[in-house]
């Protein structure tokens, strides 16, 4: 018989899986105050993330649908006649670019704010009997291009008030993603490496606790990564808990927000929870855990010399 | 079993923990390493079981080369011997079972497997009825069971101990002596680094005695030689 190469084989046998379990639950409990520092402190971190995860890909999505709007309001002047918005609108059709100008009455836009606001309409009894909304023209065009190119001849028009393009809008919003982007970085690198430090360190006195038992397992021919997986799973379930922790925070925050932003200003265009929760989930639950692996990593090569 | 050639140990500055050692210890022998404190027994001891690297020179443990043996391949080595120490090394928040089952677990055997030998090693030591209680309830010679049961309980082909009875008293020591016998009669070999006098010359063993880092005496039926 020889010192017998083993195949490396990874397929564990149930009663070892089990000594694992057994062993990462035995090591969180002994840990209390330790674990609990670890897990919140990758719920909190997580929590920030991805609160700043929401933000940033709202603003991106309301970036693109804003750029995609190929519409331009055209708002009159009070005064405007009958025969002035004929005119207008024949001129408005004559651009280039222009595929459909529709009017909206002062009468069609008082009606369509009642619309939006659905239960609160009664607001506008307040009223009386004004109208403070002008006529104004809805003005389809090609290609989002077509808009810039147009902008002067219609502000030359007779009679226009304003008109609404929304460039200024979306340059700001692009502008805003990519100081968030950067910004997000940023914080992702602060984060991960507290959190990281938070878990090594636990590890660590998981180590420290349990050197005894390293040397005796070394002794009976206890291979390294047997000695090494209780203290990787540790740290995984520690990142994986606050994980979970952050992700229920921010799905019911997240829905909460939804329904009153839908309630009040429901024309802002948010990601819907779904399937948006879904990936942010993952995402969150894949990096506490990951986190928590590299963190133990880190303190096994450290203190841990199998 | 186990041949040691040319091994020297020396720590930096010329000084010599161990110096041309040549051994060679055969399939179920009993060898006792005696010698004063600070000779190197426990070095050399702790060489058999790639604790301690030799500077130069090479051991064999059942025919391999435990010296070129990858990081990889030292548990699979280890895992033929069966290491006892002086102050037992348990686990104090395991049961008797358990410390004797961990070192089986360890080395992912089957759950069935555990159980049947587990109870079978503790019946060898005497300690099938304590099975369930804790270490530091026990005696010290109890304890030493344990950790004999620990070393045994995968079938080593050598048993390496290191002063197994320097904490215990002459009476524990003999039971403990007994064991060592038993084990030995099945094949096992085995080696002890001892300083009990009265062990030594009663058990009319093998004796390897070391002074100052050299092997100064080999005798097939030795005593201990030296005033206890």
């Amino acid at each position: 018989m020889s010192a017998t190469k083993s195949t490396g084989c990874m397929v564990m046998s149930l009663s070892t899986k089990e000594y694992f379990i057994r062993e990462t639950y035995k090591s969180v409990r002994r840990n209390g105050f330790m674990s609990f520092a670890s897990i919140s402190t990758v719920a909190v971190s997580l929590l920030v993330l991805g609160i700043f995860l929401l933000i940033f890909l709202n603003t991106n999505n309301l970036a693109q649908y804003l750029e995609s709007q190929v519409q331009v309001s055209v708002y009159m002047m009070d005064d405007a006649d009958e025969e002035d918005l004929e005119k207008a609108q024949k001129e408005l059709q004559a651009l280039p670019g222009v595929e459909k100008v529709t009017a909206i009455s002062k009468e069609q836009a008082l009606e369509r704010f009642k619309e939006r606001l659905g239960d609160q309409a009664k607001l506008l009894d307040a009223l009386g009997t004004d109208n403070p909304f002008p006529s104004s023209f809805e003005v389809q065009v090609d290609s989002p291009e077509t808009i810039k190119k147009i902008e002067d001849k219609i502000n030359d028009i007779d009679k226009v008030e304003t008109a609404r393009f929304g460039q200024e809008v979306v340059e700001h919003l692009i502008q805003l993603t990519k100081i968030l982007r950067i910004g997000g970085i940023l914080l992702v690198i602060f984060l991960s490496m507290g959190t990281l430090f938070i878990i090594a360190n636990t590890i660590r006195l998981t180590v420290f606790a349990r050197r005894k038992e390293v040397v005796i397992m070394k002794y009976v021919g206890a291979t390294d990564w047997f000695i090494r997986w209780p203290f990787l799973l540790e740290g995984m379930s520690l990142g994986f808990l606050g994980a979970v922790i952050a992700v229920i925070l921010l799905n019911s925050t997240y829905s909460a927000l939804l329904s009153r932003i839908y309630a009040t200003l429901a024309f802002l265009p948010l990601l819907p929870a779904h399937p948006l929760m879904t990936y942010v989930t993952l995402f969150l639950l894949a990096a506490g855990t990951g986190i928590g692996a590299l963190g133990s990593y880190i303190s096994l090569r450290k203190f841990l010399r199998v | 079993m186990l041949l040691m050639t040319d091994v020297s140990k020396s720590y930096g500055s010329g000084v010599f923990a161990l110096q041309d050692v040549n051994i060679h210890i055969a399939p179920g022998e009993f060898v006792f390493v005696v010698g004063p404190s600070g000779a190197g027994k426990s070095t050399f001891i702790k060489m058999l079981f790639r604790e301690e690297i030799p500077t130069t020179g090479s051991i064999f443990v059942n025919g391999v080369d435990i010296l070129k043996l990858g990081e990889k391949e030292i548990p699979y080595m280890r895992r033929q011997l069966g290491i006892i120490f002086q102050d037992y090394r348990l686990l104090p928040d395991r049961t008797v079972y358990e410390n004797v089952a961990f070192a089986m677990q360890v080395i992912e055997a089957p759950y069935r497997k555990i159980k049947r030998t587990v109870m079978n090693v503790l019946d060898l030591v005497g300690l099938r009825r304590r099975a369930n209680s804790y270490p530091n309830e026990l005696s010290g010679g109890e304890q030493q069971r344990i950790a004999i049961a620990r070393a045994i309980v995968n079938n080593p082909l050598m048993v390496i101990a290191d002063e197994p009875t320097g904490n215990l008293d002459p009476e524990t020591s003999w039971d403990i002596m007994q064991i060592f016998e038993e084990i030995n009669s099945t094949g096992t070999t085995i080696v002890m680094a001892t300083h009990d006098k009265g062990i030594v010359d009663a058990m009319d063993k093998r004796v390897i005695a070391i002074e100052k880092g050299c092997i100064v005496r080999d005798e097939k039926h030795g005593v201990y030689g030296y005033e206890s």
